[in-house]
């Protein structure tokens, strides 16, 4: 009797398993096929999605190109007029010291509040004291439209860059923090369970269930940050001491170079669309198990 | 064969799961006048139930007579609001480390790969990395899938998945396992399997276990004694021996000349004691 159930439990192929089955060489070829077929749908779709957005760019900067050719210049330029007015911004004027300036307050910035976010939102997440004590705070500067601050932050900080460090940190802090206590938040409830069932310390707690279970949050908040920190950078250099894109900006358009602001709006665009894309690389890499092949061609 | 003999070879002086054979290393559940109250409702009212060392128990019951809730007391992971409950002499107040749990919904961290899943018990309890690592395989290898340690749980069906649940509660060599509904969630073909898979793992190496079900030919088939639950408030209304010789097999089960009876019994049971209740399974 013991003989008969070993088969059972030894992984041999069985059926009700999408799992293993000993493929033989027609079996082989036949999955090939399948994977190359699948391969190719892959890329005909990523194909498919270039297309459609290449086609939409040559749309909408067309359209911006001819607009700008008939219209007056102070009012809008075409997009030839902004590409060639941002080279010479940077070639003779100081745009390329600007973007490093403004770079740096909004890294320095970022980072501040994407940490104090990630502490604030986990310890708001995974402890009652800790949403007692500080949550209402986090609340209600959420909801505080950041700009409100920035002249009383210049009262007690000053106008240099740390004052506009602060800011930036201001505007990227509290969305992050409520995503990363919302994703805390949302562990699944049985997984909680099985972490105390599996009696984890405080320590293990953290380190296998509720850091892991929060980093799709923490990547999101920090997307989000992102766009934040750079609203807070701007508003920083335009309401404190003149700096960086923030001037760039202002003295072009203060003196009716449209083409050259627009050039400087652009550049910011940019750096909005390429900070995501570094973000989203970064979570593609960070969270494995959500880039599975579903076995629909599409990787998450 | 070869691989489940690797998990108990001798002279490797410890086993995945604990010496069956002997008999000696399964523990004992004792609960007493367990009470349980949700709100103004009591869910459990004045409980008592003996498990012996190494029985396979299962508790059937209407929905929501308070199966989860016993198990979860037994479990260490509900507060026991009047009684007591003893696992081999020692009182539930927590979670015991002698005791695996294994979930409806397989309760897998879908950021650990199946290899990290089943070792992180054994290494939250200060188990060596290379120690843990073997006997995280060997657990594996027992439920058959020592090969796909390295996907994550996304990937595998849900009788894979259930089969990983279990590996982790045995890889941790304990006392008691506590099941709820772990095959509700699969296929009924997969359900078998796995109904299969369970009785040749339990015949080679008995453990105590709590087993929660709904379907009452999964009870029968598992089982050396079956529990009836009844509802409102949950208590016992039956307690049946399964004459049923092992090692045994769901189709042997089946045509056991007791095995109708038994099923008849448990399902007047059922009727008897809730309206509403009924098999799910
Ligand atoms: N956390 C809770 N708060 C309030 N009531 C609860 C809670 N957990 C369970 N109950 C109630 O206790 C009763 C028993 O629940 P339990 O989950 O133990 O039932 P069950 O027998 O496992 O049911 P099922 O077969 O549907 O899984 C139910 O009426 C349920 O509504
Ligand atoms: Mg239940």
């Amino acid at each position: 009797m013991a003989q008969r159930v070993e088969p059972q439990a030894t992984g041999a192929a069985r059926p009700g398993d999408r799992h293993g089955g000993v493929a033989g060489v027609g079996d082989k070829a036949l999955g090939a096929q399948v994977r190359e077929a699948r391969r190719r749908r892959a890329r005909r779709a990523r194909r498919r999605f270039l297309a459609i957005r290449l086609t939409s760019l040559v749309v909408v900067f067309g359209a911006w190109q001819l607009y700008g050719m008939h219209t007056i210049a102070i009012l809008f330029a075409p997009i030839t007029t902004v590409l060639h007015q941002g080279y010479l911004l940077f070639a003779h004027d100081q745009l390329g010291s600007q973007l490093g300036y403004s770079m740096w307050t909004f890294v320095c910035g970022y980072a501040i509040g994407v940490a104090v976010g990630i502490v604030l939102g986990m310890l708001m997440g995974a402890y009652r004291w800790a949403e007692a004590a500080v949550s209402m705070y986090v609340f209600a500067l959420y909801a505080t439209p950041m700009v409100a601050l920035v002249p009383i932050i210049s009262l007690w900080i000053g106008f240099d860059a740390t004052a506009q460090i602060v800011i930036i940190a201001l505007f990227v802090t509290w969305p992050m923090t409520v995503t990363v206590f919302h994703g805390v938040r949302q562990i699944d409830a049985e997984l909680m369970e099985v972490s105390r069932s599996l009696r984890l310390n405080r320590r293990q707690m953290w380190v296998h269930v509720l850091l892991p279970g929060a980093v799709p949050y923490v990547i999101t908040g920090a997307t989000q940050g992102v766009a934040m920190g750079l609203v807070g950078v701007i508003i920083a250099e335009l309401q404190t001491q003149l700096s960086g894109l923030g001037d760039a900006l202002q003295t072009q358009s203060q003196t009716y170079h449209t083409a050259a602001a627009l050039a400087v709006i652009l550049l910011i665009m940019v750096l909005g669309v390429g900070l995501r894309a570094i973000l989203g690389l970064v979570q593609h890499r960070a969270v494995p198990w959500l880039r599975i092949d579903r076995g629909d061609g599409a990787q998450r | 064969m070869a691989s489940v003999e690797m998990a108990s070879a001798p002279g490797d002086g410890r086993r995945v799961v604990g010496a069956g054979e002997s008999g000696r290393s399964g523990g004992d559940i004792a609960c007493s006048g367990l009470y349980k109250w949700y709100g103004d409702s009591a869910v459990v009212a004045g409980l008592d139930l003996y498990v012996a060392q190494n029985q396979f128990v299962c508790v059937v019951g209407p929905s929501g007579c308070g199966k989860t809730t016993l198990l979860r007391m037994m479990a260490g992971l509900a507060s026991i609001d009047s009684g007591t409950i003893a696992i081999s002499g020692r009182q539930v107040n927590g979670p015991l480390p002698s005791v695996a749990v294994v979930f409806q919904h397989y309760g897998l961290f879908p950021w650990k790969t199946v290899f990290n899943n089943v070792a992180l018990p054994l290494r939250a309890s200060g188990v060596a990395k290379g120690e843990a690592a073997r006997r995280a395989n060997d657990a594996l290898t027992l439920v058959g899938l020592n090969d796909i340690g390295d996907q994550y749980p996304a990937q595998l069906s849900g009788g894979m998945k259930q089969r990983v649940g279990l590996a982790r509660a045995l890889a941790i060599q304990p006392e008691v396992v506590l099941l709820d509904e772990p095959f509700a969630a699969v296929d009924a073909q997969t359900r078998e399997i796995l109904q299969e898979e369970l009785l040749a793992l339990w015949s080679r190496y008995q453990q105590t276990a709590v087993f929660v079900t709904h379907s009452i030919d999964e009870a029968i088939t598992l089982a050396d004694r079956v529990i009836v639950m009844g509802t409102k408030p949950g208590r016992i209304v039956d307690d049946i021996e399964v004459p049923i010789g092992r090692p045994r097999s769901v189709a042997s089960v089946r045509r056991h000349e007791s095995y109708t009876p038994l099923r008849e019994r448990i399902w007047d049971q059922l009727r008897g004691s809730s309206t509403a209740g009924g098999e799910r399974g």
